[in-house]
């Protein structure tokens, strides 16, 4: 009985990771697929500028709204931990250093994976269930570079864009939230930035958010592509891209601060 | 010449085609009738290389179609239109957007060309000034019909029609019949349409082939099918009964 259940639950087990090596190989094939094919881009120039649109312009509000918020917050609890002797512009240097290593970027991409990534799976999977893509492939498009690339490219390239807007704005929020909430002096919250301030900095949250912006885009297009099952195989693709996408944005958030800084 | 050996395709357990077979002559229109659920949309994919069949062979112009590279099966592609049964519109273009796609990569044309050549395939299904709609905008019909102008804009010499005429009025399923048969005869296109609609496959078609069980049971000129003494192809035909003797 019990070598039974045993051999039941190792047999599951062994099932699920053969499909999930299968199904990451087919995403390694596919995405690699779509980055050979860049090299034929003029084809599809006017795709590129559609979705660059739709995952960078579309996202300013949301980044805004975010990056404000996580200014604020950071330097409101900065003050609040910081030990009495410690000169206050210390909480400029803490506020520009997490606002820029860690913060904007890694909450601009969980919170984009949610909107961009969503969004691409329902598109491609809608696109997927009443045949377009077929139809796309009946006229002799090449599916994959035609939805694929324009769209991992444009994530790749808008995510820095707005993680260095989303940078002045919570630094902008920093200096509200300390001037406001926790009554520090403008010039010396500046001054605090001023000190710890490295372009190195900056430049490690720029090439952190490419990577999260080409692993959010690259899963959504995967799952969008390869939905089955009609508008209920969209639904339940679409929730696993934001599941799995986030998942990948902090497993890369930790490979990346190992690898570079 | 389309020729299909001995296909066989089952999805997740359930046996779909059991042996199929068929050579679909040049310049005529080969009607395939058979029952909902028998595999005829999934044939017509597998011949333009969209679904891979589980064995079995099918040639195009003596080329063969299932082990194709990818990039000559896209050579391959630009010689059919493909008229998709839920019509399979781009809901992120307008009409004319949908119907100059087939066009948009041929350096050769000029621009204007392309937007003569758009409007007059719009105009032979009957949807003339309807280039800046929304698919989704448009009644169930006249998608079909914006599917069948995007299918013959770039006049390509093979064309498959799944059900071409269904939900389509008389007066308007008779328009897309006598188009059918003009692409056939001042074009020499070669056609297979799938169609419930017995009637327009009657008008329609040059030969005629019974899907049945996952097989082809019977394939032959309309007269060779109407007499035919075999029960399970009468059974697709019955209803048509009643023209025999009348000219298309
Ligand atoms: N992607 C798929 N996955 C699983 N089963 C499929 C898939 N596509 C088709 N089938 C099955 O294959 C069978 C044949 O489908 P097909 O669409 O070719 O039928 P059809 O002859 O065109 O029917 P109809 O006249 O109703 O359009 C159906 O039973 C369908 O359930
Ligand atoms: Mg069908």
């Amino acid at each position: 009985m019990s070598t039974v259940r045993f051999q039941l639950f190792f047999g599951f087990l062994g099932e699920k990771a053969l499909s999930f090596f299968e199904k990451l190989g087919r995403y390694f094939l596919d995405i690699g697929w779509a980055l050979r094919n860049l090299g034929t881009i003029r084809y599809y120039a006017r795709n590129i500028a559609g979705q660059m649109v739709q995952i960078g312009n579309n996202s300013i509000p949301t980044v805004i709204f975010v990056s404000a918020f996580v200014g604020m917050v950071t330097s409101v609890q900065s003050a609040h931990q910081l030990y009495v002797w410690l000169p206050r512009s210390v909480v400029g240097n803490l506020v520009i250093k997490t606002v820029l290593l860690e913060l904007t970027p890694l909450l601009t991409a969980l919170v984009l994976a949610g909107k961009v990534g969503a969004t691409i799976t329902a598109e491609l999977g809608s696109m997927r269930v009443t045949e377009q893509i077929d139809a796309l492939e009946s006229l002799a498009f090449d599916s994959i570079s035609f939805l694929i690339t324009p769209r991992v490219l444009a994530g790749t390239v808008m995510f820095p864009v707005l993680t260095v807007i989303g940078d002045f704005v919570a630094l902008l929020g920093g200096l509200l939230g300390a001037s406001v909430v926790t009554h520090i002096a403008p010039d010396e919250f500046i001054s605090g930035m001023r000190d710890s301030f490295l372009v190195s900095d900056a430049v490690y949250g720029i090439i952190k958010s490419m990577f999260f912006g080409f692993a959010i885009t690259s899963i959504a297009c995967f799952q969008g592509y390869h939905v089955e099952g009609g508008s209920e195989g969209v639904g339940k693709s679409t929730m696993q891209t934001v599941v799995l996408s986030c998942l990948t944005v902090v497993v890369l958030d930790f490979l990346l601060a190992s690898v570079l800084l | 010449m389309i020729e299909i050996r001995d296909i066989w395709k089952s999805f997740d357990g359930k046996q779909v085609h059991r042996g199929l077979s068929l050579d679909i002559p040049e310049h005529e229109t080969t009607v395939i009738l058979g029952k909902s659920g028998g595999g005829k949309s999934i044939l017509l994919k597998m011949i333009i290389g969209l679904i891979l069949p589980d064995s079995g062979t099918i040639q195009v112009d003596g080329r063969e179609v299932t082990t194709m590279a990818y990039s000559d099966l896209r050579a391959l592609r630009r010689k059919f239109g493909f008229l998709f049964q839920g019509a399979a519109l781009f809901d992120s273009m307008s009409v004319g957007e949908n119907v100059a796609l087939p066009l948009r990569y041929m350096p050769e044309q000029k621009k204007t060309d392309i937007t003569a050549r758009i409007r007059e395939a719009l105009r032979t299904v009957g949807l003339e000034n309807t280039e800046d709609l929304m698919p989704s905008s448009l009644s169930g019909g006249m998608r079909k019909r914006v599917g069948l102008a995007r299918a013959i804009v770039q006049t390509p010499p093979y064309v498959l029609y799944d059900e071409p005429t269904t939900g389509l009025d008389l007066g308007t399923a008779d328009e897309i019949n006598l188009l059918v048969n003009e692409l056939r005869d001042r074009l020499g296109v070669t056609s297979i349409v799938v169609t419930h609609d017995v009637r327009s496959a009657f008008v329609m078609g040059n030969r005629f082939a019974v899907l049945d069980e996952g097989k082809f049971i019977a394939a032959g000129t309309a007269d060779e099918i109407r007499t035919s003494g075999n029960e399970d192809v009468r059974k697709y035909i019955d209803s048509s009964l009643p023209m025999q003797g009348e000219a298309p």
